[in-house]
């Protein structure tokens, strides 16, 4: 249910696709940290949410713990194109407003891109 | 949930032998190959138990458990030692220094995993309780805390125990809650609070996660809900308050999404905030309309720099509050995946305009039932149901 790319300018991608309830939640943890622990991850991530119908609360768990940890690095946590119902969810949750969220692949890649 | 292991040793060939056995195991497993490293992740995951290689350039194990013990936030992490196997001096001075058991290197796998679970047996109970401590301040030790938590057997009798034994009496309204748990412990509950001048303060909550955690933070929050909703004039007040209180302790992916709403009966009216919970419904009109009290807000106990706000909406008689969890509208129909639903809902809401705030409220749930075809929920289910007599009643 994961896929990841490192974009032209050096930043890794992850593209999920399904819902992410459940146990999920942990698969793309592990599959974040992953990330994080490589050079490239160290200055953050996108997560495409294009292919996400779907995120429960562990799910928003899961993010919140990763987007506080790359702060804590001076990284950042970017989303690319959620859909309806989790831009539904971030809206609810004033996630929004701590995280960045973009439309296309380029400006989400270049907001992370040193 | 799985619990999370932090290893560190600065052989990355150890390094990965301990990730892939104790992955096996069912463990998270994240890994750092320096002491600065560790400090860092363990401040950043606050992981379950560290097992810490004694033997490290630049910052060796004595160092860091001495820092780890230094910092609040990683004060009680269980710390397990790896070291050579002469070197029983070293031991005895780590676990002096803080550190809660030994394995030597080379290494057993099965006695490093049986360490492992018994360290975190004893130590899984206190995680929860230490920040609960914290925020309580001189209120409980951490024996009285344990013992509570001991007696009450689970999570769920505690949670059970919250919830108000009966309905508010209000003058002028009818008022009802419910609160089915799911099968697993999860951490809903609501709370009505009289308070002066014939107000009375309203709160639904949804804490995220399962069993004695969830309920831990529940309770944290319903105290200090308890403490200070009539210190601060407005219920976002109310919500910034207990958001800060728990945004210095909590882990960042324990959180719990709450309304606070106050109900006025001399000036008819309802006051609330919301921290990313999902929107009450209000009928109005005379039953002919349904609006979403559309309330953003961040979500209680992971930012401390979180705003939230208050708005007030006129009531009259006849109108009707429905404030619910996301248990009830992600209620599911297995054999289509589709969820229960805003819109379900809130028509249930207008074609039972006419039932008692109770009856209503047993109404719902019975429609859950129907829709899902099972009584088995996935999450806990929580309603409550404020109806503004017509008079007629």
């Amino acid at each position: 249910m994961f896929e990841t790319s490192i974009s032209h300018n050096n930043v890794p991608v992850l593209r999920i696709e399904g819902k992410i309830i459940g146990g999920a939640a942990n698969a793309l943890k592990r599959e974040m940290h992953q990330q994080i622990e490589q050079e490239q991850g160290r200055g953050g991530l996108v997560l495409d949410l294009a292919k996400v119908p779907l995120l429960d609360s562990s799910a928003l768990g899961v993010i919140i713990a990763t987007l506080q940890f790359l702060k804590k690095m001076d990284g950042k946590l970017v989303l690319l194109n959620p859909q309806h119902a989790v831009i539904n969810i971030l809206q609810v949750t004033r996630l929004d407003t701590v995280l960045e969220v973009y439309s296309d692949e380029e400006s989400a890649t270049s907001a992370l891109g040193s | 949930m799985a619990e999370t292991i932090l290893a560190v040793d600065d052989d990355i060939d150890i390094l990965e032998l301990i990730q892939m056995s104790l992955t096996a195991e069912g463990f998270d497993v994240i890994t750092a190959n320096d002491g600065m490293s560790a400090l860092e992740k363990a401040t950043a995951y606050s992981p379950d138990l560290i097992l810490l290689d004694l033997m490290m350039p630049v910052m060796d194990g004595f160092e860091v458990i001495g820092k780890l013990r230094a910092e609040t936030q990683t004060r009680t992490i269980p710390v397990i030692m790896l070291t050579a196997r002469a070197q029983t001096h070293e031991r005895v001075q780590g676990l002096h220094a803080g550190a809660d058991d030994y394995v030597t290197k080379p290494f057993d796998l099965d006695e490093l995993t049986a360490r492992i679970e018994a360290v975190l047996g004893r130590t899984r109970s206190t995680k929860y309780i230490n920040p609960l401590i914290s925020t309580m301040g001189d209120w409980f030790t951490e024996e009285g805390v344990e013992q509570l938590a001991s007696h009450l057997e689970t999570a769920a009798v505690i949670q059970q125990n919250l919830i108000p034994q009966k309905a508010p009496d209000l003058s002028g309204f009818d008022i009802a809650g419910f609160l089915r748990s799911s099968m697993t412990v999860s951490g809903d509950f609501y709370d009505f609070i009289p308070l002066e001048d014939n107000r009375l303060g309203i709160a639904i909550a949804d804490v995220r996660g399962k069993g004695i955690p969830a309920a831990l933070l529940m309770v944290m929050i319903r105290t200090i809900l308890r403490l200070i909703c009539r210190e601060e004039t407005s219920p976002a007040a109310v919500l910034k308050r207990i958001n800060d209180l728990l945004a210095i302790d909590t882990d960042p992916d324990l959180f719990a999404t709450m309304v606070y709403g106050i109900l006025d009966s001399a000036a008819m009216t309802f006051t609330y905030s919301s921290a990313g919970h999902c929107y009450p419904l209000h009928l109005k009109n005379g039953g002919a309309q349904v609006d979403e009290l559309k309330m953003g807000g961040m979500i209680l106990g992971t930012f401390d720099h979180a705003v939230f706000e208050s708005e007030t909406i006129p009531l009259a008689p006849g109108d009707e509050l429905l404030l619910y969890t996301d248990g009830v509208t992600e209620a599911e129909r297995k054999s289509d995946e589709t969820f229960y639903g805003e819109e379900r809902l809130s028509a249930i809401l207008q074609s039972n305009s006419d039932q008692p705030a109770e009856t209503l409220c047993q109404t719902i749930e019975t429609a859950l039932f129907d829709f899902s075809g099972t009584d088995h929920r996935d999450d806990d289910v929580t309603i409550v149901v404020i109806k503004v007599k017509d008079g007629k009643e």
